[in-house]
């Protein structure tokens, strides 16, 4: 049901690299795992409307404004890697 | 003074306030305790003994100077390690996460600070809180307490292993498919999902978002209501909190009270007793049942004909929602992973090395499992397909309380089991958290109880047994959990 072409693919699409070791065993488990799922197959939603979330709330909103809780310092703080009050990241064209 | 294991939030407030001890010397020994009994238990990842003693000083002086004392003020607490503390590691028990300090406090822990609670350390879980053992933890096993050989269950075990050995008197934890209740149940303590929406999740290091919620880890249910109190209510940064009084059940039960609590109805889901139920927990739960009855109570058979489809439902949400919420941790924001360093030629390799290398076994299982059910061609038959499921196990809900007001049911099919036993087999793994995850998928609030108090005989391993309310009906099963505690 799922090939490895596949497990492949989707660690492609979730940019994890995987181990070679780890592969055949990840296959299994998702395999058991997807087989268990099938049992969804019995139950009848023709008319069900899904249910999206948590919450019964809508159009939660609020002013459109900002504010410090956190402030510009901290963040930077918390960054990984800095300089000079500036966040540093990797390039992004090449 | 007490016996550290004797403390409740209750009993520790009274203490402070009768001046038989000061909040100094009780976390002074509590601290001294955890120096040779977490060696064994292994429930803390930080400590956080400094904050800590000038807390418990600031404590003090409001006592000598006769100001108010909030009823949690001075009380030891632990903090689970995905729950922000500013200026504190918060590592989610992640390698991804090994080196991020928070640069804020999580809404809960605000509200905490606030009351003056003193705050000991923050606690293991299974890495961002997936699993049932605390075993996928990237740092440290944590022990089941009564019996080193076993789990404390997860992924809130070290929050519940540090109540139920007497590390903290109370402890947060989080619950997206019973992360607090089922430990709790393995350790023999209280644990208590609220409704989704009562407590603000912001700083909260997000699971899968429509299913978290925030709750506390008690010795009893009384304690448990005071913690809720503190932490419930609307948050501007949490968007699904709800504005809700938060009933009447605080500081025990008035006379008048009492009388309006013994009307309330208890169902009991037969689907609950499954196949797989241990004989343990099938006694336990029946103890339960015959002691509320003899409260009076009345107790009813009810249906919840969907129960058995919650398991699949559940695993294909929550991977949904855990792909795309731990889409964040990219290796450039947040903390990078030190093994990855080095190894990086570019923008992609970033994402691919620090991703590999800083996610554990079951977080990368559940990101794929995820991605997989989400993609094109898949979501109908899974994604899709789990949201109507969702929406059938809550409307199962919705009948049964047109009959009862409360659902009692066993927290998890087992006592606790074997550390290495099902950590090689994720299936038999998820399948410890059956009978909590219908509450998540429905949003309801729901409180896992001792079947009975310390001390436990040698060898033997606590019960649990859990109270399921209506949605904001905290205080339904808040009281009935206190008069059942009150029994003994």
């Amino acid at each position: 049901m799922i090939t490895k072409k596949d497990l492949e693919n989707l660690a492609e699409l979730a940019r994890i690299e995987l181990k070679k070791n780890e592969e055949e065993k990840l296959l299994a488990d998702l395999e058991k795992i997807l087989k268990h799922f099938e049992e969804l197959k019995e139950v009848n939603t023709s008319s069900v409307k899904p249910m999206t979330g948590g919450t019964f709330l809508s159009n939660v909103l609020r002013d459109d404004a900002s504010d410090n809780r956190v402030s510009n310092e901290k963040a930077i703080e918390s960054f990984p890697n800095k300089e000079k009050g500036l966040l540093r990241v990797p390039p992004v064209f090449e | 003074m007490k016996n550290l294991a004797d403390f409740t939030i209750k009993s520790f407030h009274d203490g402070l306030l009768n001046r038989e001890f000061s909040a100094l010397e009780i976390t002074q020994e509590f601290f001294k305790h955890i120096s040779v009994r977490d060696k064994e238990v292994g429930a803390y990842l930080t400590l956080l003994e400094r904050d800590a003693t000038i807390q418990a000083e600031r404590v003090d002086i409001m006592v000598a100077r006769d100001e108010a004392v909030p009823p949690l003020a001075g009380v030891p607490f632990a903090i689970k390690d995905n729950m922000l503390i500013e200026g504190v590691r918060t590592t989610a028990a992640s390698k991804m996460l090994e080196s991020y300090i928070a640069s804020y406090d999580a809404t809960v822990v605000k509200k905490l600070k606030k009351e003056g609670v003193v705050i000991l350390g923050k606690t293991n879980l299974d890495e961002f809180a997936m699993g049932s053992s605390t075993e996928n933890s990237a740092y440290q096993l944590t022990h089941n307490p009564h019996d080193l050989g076993r789990v404390p269950g997860g992924s809130s075990g070290g929050s519940v292993a540090a109540v139920a050995s007497h590390m903290a008197v109370a402890a947060l934890g989080s619950d997206t498919g019973g992360s607090i209740r089922q430990p709790a149940s393995l350790c023999g303590v209280v644990g208590f999902k609220p409704t989704y929406g009562a407590v603000s999740r912001f700083g909260l290091i997000a699971l899968a978002s429509s299913l978290d919620q925030i709750g506390p880890i008690t010795k009893t249910v009384e304690d448990a209501a005071l913690v809720f109190k503190v932490i419930a209510g609307k948050d501007p940064y949490d968007s699904t909190s709800v504005d809700r009084p938060v009933g009447a059940f605080e500081m025990g039960l008035s006379k008048n009270n009492l009388e309006e609590v013994r009307k309330l109805t208890i169902g009991i889901p037969k689907e609950y007793f499954i196949a797989g139920l241990d004989n343990l927990v099938a006694r336990g739960v029946e103890e339960a049942i015959k002691k509320l009855k003899n409260l009076k109570f009345e107790i009813k058979e009810v249906s919840l004909p969907h129960t058995k489809y919650a398991l699949s439902c559940y695993y294909i949400i929550l991977p949904a929602e855990v792909s795309t919420n731990l889409a964040r941790f990219d290796g450039v924001r947040y903390a990078s992973v030190a093994a990855a360093e080095g190894h990086i030629k570019n923008l992609r390799e970033t994402y691919f090395k620090n991703r590999g290398l800083g996610f554990g076994v079951e977080t990368r299982r559940r990101i794929l499992l995820g991605t997989f059910v989400l993609s094109a061609g898949y979501y109908d038959a899974y994604y899709a397909k789990a949201q109507k499921v969702r929406r059938l196990i809550k409307n199962d809900f919705d009948e049964a309380f047109k009959e009862v007001d409360v659902i009692l049911a066993p927290t998890s099919p087992t006592p606790a089991f074997k550390l290495g036993d099902k950590v090689l087999d994720p299936l038999s793994m998820y399948l410890s958290d059956i009978l909590t995850i219908p509450v998540n998928l429905a949003g309801l609030p729901a409180i896992s109880i001792p079947v009975k108090k310390y001390p436990l005989q040698d060898k033997e391993l606590p019960i649990g047994f859990q109270l399921i309310g209506k949605h904001f009906h905290e205080s339904d099963i808040l009281n009935i959990g206190q008069l059942y505690e009150g029994l003994e």
